[in-house]
């Protein structure tokens, strides 16, 4: 910590407005195998440390994995130099948000560190699975993965915060393909990735799920292809952590909202003038962002610009109520203080504004999932995720799912495929008329969300009971 | 020969085992990011240096990413990879090291770039910023100049080295309710002719505005080469992989010897292009990526065969993916693709494609940044953009015509008119 506090004070002395550097170990294993062999394994050992000024109305960003003090004063520099060429090319008048100062650490709370397991005990785990997912009739390929991963950061800046975080990831996810019936049908079982130690992985139970999706991608190349038009939709937890991801996630962060993303990503129709007045939902439709959320993968304890993980509202009661914001931003919501969602991947990205752990609470009276079913004449049940694909202002939405039940009479009749549906975000939460109690609320996240140019892949958490959509534009996809 | 280098030298003059691959990457990546006419806090200057240590053990293989590039840093490096491959399962698709003659045989090409300074970064944005201002617009994107070298060393004596650059400068103009993009893709920008470029931008942004209600439906459409490349780059993804074809998890699994595509078309990969694609060799092990058809006469040529799968089917390894990939153009420029159609679309590029089917090879996606409406050869009236679900399939069988080629990073793609194209459904704006 020394290096860095000596490096924001030459920042300081320099004339920079604002600096921080920000030492990140970025330890990663990961596994993936194909049916019963280890089709790669990806070990990576990367640290380095990332400086980023702001000079005048200017931000520059440069990194260094050396060590020595020449080659942080030296990346310092160059962050420098590329803040006062953007001060000369910029109309933004930059306004920190005040946060306290903090001098603080925050730790994933493990018991059982997946760096200090053989990787042997892993593979053979992931390799059971493939053979077990192999045995069934029909399947043609097996395939899983699994993510071990850790974080470790200090942090530094001139405001005098000093903050040591030390996060661990576990990812598992297992995925059979059959052929029969002149169809080609995948199946994917994926609990939740958690900020966890390796015991997560342990509980995750790949045997009993690997037979379930099995049979279940045969099941599916003999299904009905389904009909086109208006229905109703019961979606699972893992379904919805995509669609609140795409059509909540994305357009409520403030960045993009006011342009900052408009080359890539794209920007959002969630303008701010629509906050607190925009109808987003029906009224049981409350959306929370909380980077509290114990083993939530945006649970950091403090974000990459130092600012405490918080929780809010970017829904509630079906009104747009908030946005991810970072501290360059809040003074143009009139916040006091950005939210604690700015992240970056490694050291050597700059840390943008990212969606924050967010989930869609669940209703307030005990419904089961099977309840919500039995009350429902005609439909369609979607678990998990498939094809989707979302406009750039995030509105025109095109969801499909990895399984598909039909309903009838409040039962399940069948396996369905081909299905897809289409609809405008903001109709397709108004819709929303069920949402399962809390006993049915599940988590689902991602390890993945790509964004920021250059691009990174940023880690979320989601979650959600199954819940009800009504009058909902299903198509055949083919 | 630098620390590094020598390292690695050291470390294979007595191998672990008789399989030990070590590949050093460096790049140097000056990246700028703006939008609202401003350099925004994506300004940034990264250094990397990377070795992957990969160690074969009786038909296993580990491997370890590190950034610590000592030699105790390159050793630890080595020493996990080793340790991660005794522990795992023999692997039925192991294969070892190229040898010295193998690598040998890679294409070479020496690209010349000049320097890329901070100034001629920031000038080159400072004069865009300037026209689209007097212009009345917004902009957003990014200017990027990426120098890097890769260098594969192995213990049966391979000793690979490739250096080039590849930058870019990507911009999307906006008037208040419209966009317009496009981008230069260049080593240096010494072939970068600002006034034109920022000239065309201007004019077809302001040709956005106002965008009309266009219903969905079956169009003409000429696609530009970015609309090209994004959904041909997903649809030879998914299906080239010639196991996935023998193992029926591709949608040619089931046209083998089929028409897959119109006469018009070849598609294909040359090593050596010299402006296109990143190296001659894989980056992995230091074998040569080779020239191959991949579509031609309306027939698939040849899948993407990796270094196992092709010794296995006595097929020649292309890499996977190969080198680069190149769509035959003609010299007809785009305008003349507009000025033959009576009435229809153009699409200046595609968002967020998915796979939808994969075996009928459908994708959906959107259109953005750019949607004409094409009226008696013009480019008449800007619409709203579109979703669409199209067999790429269908696609390639519709081509009526084929423009010159564009040059992208990994691509050279021209643009085409295809007809039928199935827009299902559309935007507000």
């Amino acid at each position: 910590m020394d290096n860095l506090s000596e490096i924001v004070n030459y920042m300081q002395k320099k004339g920079a407005r604002f600096a921080d550097a920000r030492e990140h170990l970025f330890r990663e294993r990961e596994i993936f195998t194909e049916d019963t062999r280890v089709e790669q394994i990806v070990e990576q050992d990367i640290d380095g440390t990332g400086v980023k000024v702001l000079y005048g109305n200017g931000w520059g960003y440069a990194c260094t994995c050396a060590k020595d003090m020449d080659s942080l004063r030296a990346a310092a520099d160059k962050a420098l130099d590329l803040a006062k060429h953007a001060d000369k090319c910029t109309d933004f008048k930059v306004e920190l948000a005040a946060e306290p100062k903090h001098i603080a650490k925050f730790a994933t709370k493990i018991k059982e560190n997946p760096f200090d397991v053989k990787i042997s005990e892993p593979v053979d785990a992931l390799i059971e699975a493939g053979a077990i997912i192999r045995k069934v009739k029909d399947i043609i390929k097996a395939n899983s993965n699994l993510v071990l991963r850790n974080m470790r950061k200090k942090y530094a800046n001139t405001e005098g915060s000093r903050i040591e975080t030390d996060i661990y990831t576990v990812l598992a996810e297992i995925d059979a393909t059959a052929r029969a019936n002149g169809e080609v049908k995948s199946r994917h079982y994926l609990p939740s990735p958690m900020n966890a130690g390796y015991e997560y992985f342990r509980g995750t139970d790949l045997a009993t799920n690997a037979a379930r999706i099995a049979e279940q991608a045969r099941e599916h190349c003999f299904a009905k292809s389904c009909e086109s038009g208006p229905t109703t939709l019961i979606l699972d937890p893992e379904h919805l952590s995509l669609t609140m991801h795409e059509s909540v996630g994305h357009p409520s962060e403030l960045d993009r909202v006011l342009g900052y993303e408009e080359s890539c990503a794209g920007r959002s129709f969630a303008t701010m003038d629509k906050l607190n007045n925009f109808k987003y939902g029906s009224e049981l439709v409350n959306l929370v962002a909380d980077n509290t959320l114990e083993g939530g993968l945006a649970s950091i304890g403090y974000d990459d610009e130092g600012v405490e993980c918080q929780k809010w509202h970017i829904v509630k009661d079906g009104i747009l109520s908030g946005y991810g914001v970072c501290r360059e931003l809040a003074h143009k919501m009139k916040m006091p203080r950005a939210n604690g969602t700015t992240r970056a991947t490694k050291y050597s990205d700059v840390p943008i504004t990212r969606m924050p752990n967010l989930y869609l609470a669940p209703g307030k009276t005990p419904l089961t999932k099977e309840q919500l079913i039995a009350d429902t004449e005609s439909g369609i049940y979607i678990e998990g995720r498939g094809s989707f694909s979302i406009d750039q202002m995030r509105l025109n939405m095109q969801f499909g799912g990895d399984a598909f039940w039909e309903i009838k009479n409040g039962k399940i009749t069948g396996m369905l495929k081909n299905v897809v549906y289409n609809a405008i975000s903001y109709e397709f939460w108004r819709s929303c008329d069920a949402i399962c109690g809390e006993s049915e609320f599940r988590r689902a996240g991602f390890i993945t969300c790509g964004k920021g140019d250059p691009m990174q892949a940023a880690q979320m958490t989601h979650g959600a009971s199954p819940a009800r959509f009504r009058n909902i534009m299903v198509r055949r996809a083919k | 020969m630098n620390k590094v280098n020598s390292a690695i030298e050291k470390i294979l003059k007595s191998p672990v085992t008789d399989h030990v691959v070590l590949s050093y990457s460096k790049s140097e990546t000056q990246h700028i990011r703006f939008s609202n006419n401003s350099v925004n806090r994506e300004n940034l200057f990264k250094l990397e240096e990377e070795v992957k240590a990969e160690v074969g053990v009786d038909g296993r293989t580990g491997s370890c990413r590190t950034n610590d590039l000592s030699e105790d840093g390159l050793k630890r490096a080595v020493a996990k990879a080793h340790e991660t491959a005794k522990l795992l399962p023999k692997d039925p698709e192991y294969m070892p090291p190229v040898t010295e003659a193998e690598a040998k045989t890679f294409k070479d090409y020496k690209p010349e770039f000049g320097a890329l300074t901070d100034e001629k970064l920031y000038g080159i944005l400072g004069e865009a910023f300037g026209e689209i201002k007097k212009a009345g617009l917004n902009s957003a994107g990014s200017l990027s100049a990426n120098p890097y070298t890769l260098e594969v060393y192995n213990n049966r004596g391979a000793r690979v080295k490739h250096s080039n650059c590849f930058s870019t400068f990507y911009l999307t103009a906006m008037t208040g309710n419209s966009s317009f993009k496009d981008f230069h893709v260049t080593k240096d920008f010494s072939d970068y002719n600002g006034k034109a470029f920022l000239a065309d931008v201007i004019a077809r942004t302001r040709l956005s505005e106002n965008p009309a209600p266009q219903e969905p439906g079956k169009y003409t459409v000429v696609l530009g080469p970015a609309a090209v490349e994004e959904l041909l780059m997903m649809f030879l993804w998914y299906n080239f992989d010639a196991k996935a074809i023998d193992e029926g998890r591709s949608a040619l699994s089931k046209r083998a010897g089929a028409s897959i595509a119109g006469e018009n078309v070849h598609i294909y990969s040359k090593p050596d292009h010299g402006r296109v694609g990143l190296f001659p060799f894989c980056p992995d092990n230091a074998m040569p990526y080779r020239e191959f058809d991949m579509i031609k006469d309306g027939k698939l040529a040849s899948p993407w065969y990796s270094r196992f799968y092709g010794a296995k089917k006595g097929a020649a390894v292309t890499g996977l993916p190969p080198a680069n990939i190149i769509f035959k153009g003609t010299n007809k420029p785009l305008e003349q693709l507009i000025s033959g159609v009576e009435n229809g679309l153009y699409v200046n590029s595609f968002w967020y494609i998915r796979l939808v089917d994969m075996m009928d090879g459908i994708f959906t996606g959107m259109t953005r940044d750019g949607v004409f409406r094409i009226k008696d050869g013009k480019l008449a009236q800007s619409v709203n953009n579109f979703r669409f679900n199209q067999s790429v399939f269908d696609l390639l069988q519709n081509i009526t015509e084929i423009g010159r080629e564009k040059e992208m990073v990994f691509t050279s793609i021209p643009p085409i008119t295809v007809n039928d194209f199935n827009f299902v459904s559309k935007t507000e704006f």
